[in-house]
């Protein structure tokens, strides 16, 4: 026999059950309504991005052209005139080169078909010499740029890492670019790289505007810019970091950041030693091979 | 002769006209072979979630996309949607955990099999879910696949 009390009790846990499986279904709705939005704003990014791509494109090499032909009228007693044109046009091209780097990684990462090339990288080498690309880029706004390598016993000045080059230069170029752009004039910017326990890590720390809370959460959607008003000053596409973000997916890093406004904004990336690409020969370098003899393989 | 082979990534995918044997290690990801057994041509990918959320990049990291890029790729090189065959396989449980959500093995599954019904593309083979990570080495030639189970202990399964 059920008592009036079990029964009483079995239908307040019923209720009870129902109203959890209620308050889940509500929160999945409204889960589900926020992907959509974000799917819909992605796009409508996506649209926007395609029609500003042409004048992204079209404005600098207008500019480059015209410059290149201000310089061939110069008469040779003027030669000095061209400095200044000479940068001009550096600045041009290599904003172009680099919007146009982003846009094509972000579309083999958006294939699936870009893999990981892992060899001994200097690391040394390959962040100086990506500094050194940005020097005109932050002289122009009389920004510093430093590198910090930090030397702890037993590792070499010039230090070497099983990574992809490629790819780590276009992390730390968009790392590098947006401490720049978004940096104060006459502050500085600094890189800083270490080996900890086998992994790599790289911070970029600009003194500039910094990231909000509120924006902290969209600054690696792809296409989102954090000022993307019509009177932004800084061009771009808003691709770099999520295109940082799914390259440290591939090379199994991480990315972190942190940021106080107007004082100091840090972004630091890990990765793991990478392994050698697999050779043609089928085995893998590192104790990667596969061996499938037929003990307990099964055949599909 | 020996086929080329090819180490596929977690968040990549893999299509070659020409005979290649690809290899991949498999935890809660999940790959799915599409195999033409008319014209001889295989294609295959790796991916780590269910579904885009429209956050970062679209890639075949997910599911939805990673699915749809494959098949894409396959009817682009001549392939026709009824030849299709497909083989499915991972979706481990490697970490355990009560929460449905972070199921993720079993979403993973899910979606590839939902994905395949709607496009009437049958299942030929699979292995899914389990604890345990896998080997697999996919054929694009013949479509056969050889799977190895990697013991819980020992070689930390990739995700």
């Amino acid at each position: 026999m059920v008592t009036d009390d079990q029964l009483l009790q079995e239908l307040e846990k019923r209720f009870r059950e129902n109203k959890e499986s209620l308050l889940q279904l509500q929160k999945m709705t409204s889960e589900l309504k926020e992907v959509n939005k974000k799917l819909e704003e992605s796009e409508a990014l996506k649209t926007h991005f395609i029609s500003n791509i042409t004048n992204e494109i079209i404005n600098p090499f207008a500019a480059i052209l015209g410059l290149s032909r201000n310089i061939l009228d110069v008469k040779k007693e003027n030669w000095e005139k061209v400095i200044s044109m000479v940068h001009l046009i550096h600045s041009e091209a290599f904003n172009l080169d680099f919007q146009l780097k982003n846009v094509f990684a972000a579309a083999k990462l958006e294939a699936g078909e870009w893999i990981p090339d892992i060899m001994n990288v200097n690391v040394n080498q390959l962040i100086s010499s990506t500094l050194d690309s940005f020097k005109y880029e932050a002289a122009k706004r009389r920004i510093e740029l430093y590198y910090d390598f930090d030397v702890s016993p037993g590792i070499e000045k010039s230090f070497y890492f099983l990574t992809d080059p490629e790819k780590l230069k276009i992390i730390i170029s968009n790392l590098l670019s947006n401490a720049i752009k978004y940096s104060n004039s006459e502050s500085e910017v600094k890189v800083k790289a270490r080996l900890e326990v086998e992994n790599l890590y790289v911070s970029v720390i600009d003194k500039g505007i910094g990231v909000s809370e509120k924006n902290k959460k969209i600054i690696f959607d792809r296409f989102k810019r954090v000022d993307n008003g019509i009177n932004s000053l800084n061009r771009g596409h808003g691709l770099g970091l999520s295109v940082n973000k799914a390259i440290l997916d591939l090379l199994g890093g991480e990315i972190e950041m942190q940021s106080v406004a107007n004082e100091e904004t840090v972004f630091t990336i890990c990765i793991p030693p990478g392994e050698r690409s697999v050779n043609y020969d089928g085995m893998a370098s590192d104790g990667n091979e596969f061996l499938f003899d037929n003990d307990g393989d099964e055949l599909f | 002769m020996e086929l080329k082979t090819h180490f596929l990534y977690p968040s990549t995918l893999f299509f070659s006209r020409e005979p290649f044997i690809v290899n991949t290690i498999l935890g809660s990801c999940v790959s799915l072979c599409l195999y033409d057994p008319i014209n001889r041509t295989g294609g295959i990918n790796h991916y780590m979630l269910p579904f885009w959320n429209g956050e970062g990049l679209a890639s075949p990291k997910y599911g939805n996309i990673a699915i749809e890029k494959l098949l894409e790729k396959m009817l682009q090189t001549g392939s026709k949607k009824n030849n299709l065959i497909a083989k499915v396989f991972g979706g481990a449980e490697v970490i355990d955990t009560k929460i449905s959500q972070f199921h993720i093995g079993e979403r993973n599954i899910e979606i590839a099999q939902r994905v395949l019904k709607d496009l009437n593309i049958q299942i030929s083979g699979q292995s899914l879910g389990g604890k345990n990570g896998r080997k697999i080495q996919f054929n694009t030639e013949t479509g056969a696949v050889l799977q190895k189970m990697i013991a819980r202990q020992g070689l930390e399964p990739k995700k």
